[in-house]
């Protein structure tokens, strides 16, 4: 695809695999810039890191098992999730060190399962660092459903998550089920870092979770406001990047981070000079 | 002293309440009636919080009783009609993406609305309660610009968005200059006399609580409560909380000029 330009950005959406990428794209960055959001203000945005890293054992099961991957990794990201909840609760570890053990407990299992494969590098750097240009109809069924199912969350326990967010212990005395919303809140993590590997890959997947949201509130704008705004810096970095690397040819994931990192540099840059 | 039947809405009986293995309220018995303005004084360390958690049930009593509303606290469901301020709301994280009006509509979240939207009702009430606060005009601020005395206001406008029947205050008074504060006081008086809403506060502003308010509870691990009136001796009570050499200079006339009640 070496000698296209902008121009051929109409005849490329023409094509199914383009339109998969985008639509892809698009459901991938809603979740990821309205969870990232939430993630920030709660000041977890490493649990998003932890987790993704986190499913490289599980995409390593899946090849091996020859089960699909993000199905593996959906399961081994929610056991990351409630392990860092049982570690909490019992008081076994604080919430970084417990996000660190699991972290590091992925990892080591993907590792482990690689070696004893004989390794399949491939098709494993396709999930680190994503191919959204080579989604198939079956990873756009995943994908889809899962961004259903966390956007339906998020739509429909959207005051009680903001509630507990920005005060838990008033949250508590109003009768909100802090507990239950919090873990909940977090196996969503997981469901959207899932459906995002295909995207973006579980090494950056935490840049799409946090870029748009600090972006977003650099506008100090409402609560809706910076909802809105994070949601639609996630899928212009999107949806940028995926036509410039269709276009020049160039790692995608690189450029979606690249362009989300430029908008909050942006406006950052603006907010100090107004 | 009109002579309107009084509604008795908190009960305590013999409480005893601990915190880490140590007793922190001892032997506590009091009522509190409808339309009470209560001001609890006392030093620093000497229960204040501790009994506030105790009468929410936050915090499990050790001995003794506490009804709310004619019910015994374990069989208490209406906790609705509660609503409290806590010492640490107005320390929030100023960067926080929330305006006043997105702050008070959290106010009407509660056990019974779980996963469905506010309504439009909800919103009504918002407005209502921005407007009684007077501080409709800052609705579409952002939290972290507002004022010491503008955060009071919508603190005590995100529990009375709830239509409670008694309000706890711990202390939302850091960072408030005088004038702004009797402004507070002022308006928390108007609650009382224009929706019959309950009022407990934690103050250290003796002058306030005398000139102000109905009684005075004084808490140092035991729990004294008494009716402030016309010819109360401030002294007699504040001495079991604070000991023998303290002297609280108060002179009724001092309510005149200081509290304006226009």
């Amino acid at each position: 695809m070496a000698d296209l330009s902008l121009l051929d950005i109409p005849r490329l959406l023409g094509y199914q695999f383009f339109q998969y990428a985008i639509i892809g794209g698009i459901i991938a960055a809603l979740a990821c810039a309205w969870v990232g959001l939430f993630l920030i203000l709660r000041k977890e945005a490493m649990i998003g890191g932890g987790i993704a890293h986190t499913a490289f054992g599980g995409i390593a099961l899946g090849l091996f098992l020859g089960i699909e991957p993000l199905l593996t990794t959906l399961l081994i990201s929610i056991l990351a999730v409630l392990g860092i909840a049982y570690m909490r609760k019992k008081g076994l570890a604080q919430s970084d060190s417990a996000i660190a053990v699991m972290y590091a407990l992925g990892f080591a299992l993907g590792l482990i399962i690689i070696s004893l494969a004989g390794g399949f590098n491939v098709e494993l750097f396709s999930y680190l660092f994503g191919s959204v240009l080579t989604i198939d109809t079956t990873d756009l069924i995943i994908v889809s459903i899962l961004g259903i199912f966390t956007i339906l969350f998020l739509g429909i326990f959207y005051k009680e998550l903001l509630s507990i967010t920005f005060d838990e212990e008033s949250s508590r005395l109003m009768g909100i089920p802090v507990k239950p919303l919090s873990v909940s809140f977090n196996i969503l993590v997981a469901i959207t870092i899932v459906l995002s590997i295909k995207v973006i890959g579980i090494i950056l997947v935490v840049a799409l979770l946090v870029l748009p949201g600090l972006t977003a509130l650099q506008l100090r704008l409402s609560f809706k406001g910076t909802t809105i705004a994070a949601i639609g810096f996630g899928i212009l970095s999107i949806t940028i990047g995926i036509m410039l690397s269709a276009i020049y040819n160039v790692a995608t994931s690189g450029i979606i981070v690249f362009t989300a990192a430029g908008l909050f540099a942006w406006t950052a840059v603006y907010r100090r000079l107004e | 002293m009109a002579s309107t039947k009084v509604e008795t809405i908190m009960d305590v009986k013999n409480l005893d309440v601990t915190r880490s293995n140590s007793l922190v309220i001892k032997n506590a018995s009091f009522k509190i009636d409808k339309g009470d303005y209560v001001g609890i004084v006392g030093p620093n360390g000497g229960g204040k919080t501790t009994l506030l958690l105790a009468l929410l049930g936050i915090l499990p009593k050790k001995a003794g009783s506490i009804k709310l509303f004619g019910n015994d606290i374990k069989s208490f469901s209406n906790w609705e009609k509660l609503a409290y301020v806590s010492q640490t709301a107005l320390n929030f994280d100023v960067h926080f993406p929330l305006t006043v009006r997105e702050l008070v509509g959290l106010g009407r979240v509660n056990r019974g609305i779980i996963g469905r939207k506010l309504r439009r009702s909800d919103w009504d009430a918002v407005d209502e309660s921005l407007g009684f606060m007077g501080i409709k005009n800052i609705a579409d601020k952002r939290i972290g610009e507002l004022s010491g005395g503008q955060k009071q206001r919508v603190f005590v406008a995100k529990a009375l968005v709830r239509n409670p029947e008694l309000i706890f205050l711990d202390e939302p008074v850091t960072g408030v200059d005088a004038v702004t504060q009797e402004m507070f006081f002022k308006k928390l008086s108007d609650l009382k006399d224009k929706r019959g809403i309950t009022i407990l506060i934690v103050s250290h502003d003796l002058t306030a609580v005398f000139c102000r308010m109905s009684k005075v509870m004084c808490v140092n691990r035991e729990v004294n409560v008494s009716e402030i009136t016309e010819d109360f001796e401030p002294n007699d009570v504040l001495r079991d909380a604070y000991g023998e050499h303290f002297h609280f200079v108060f002179h009724r006339h001092t309510c005149e000029g200081v509290f304006n009640n226009g």
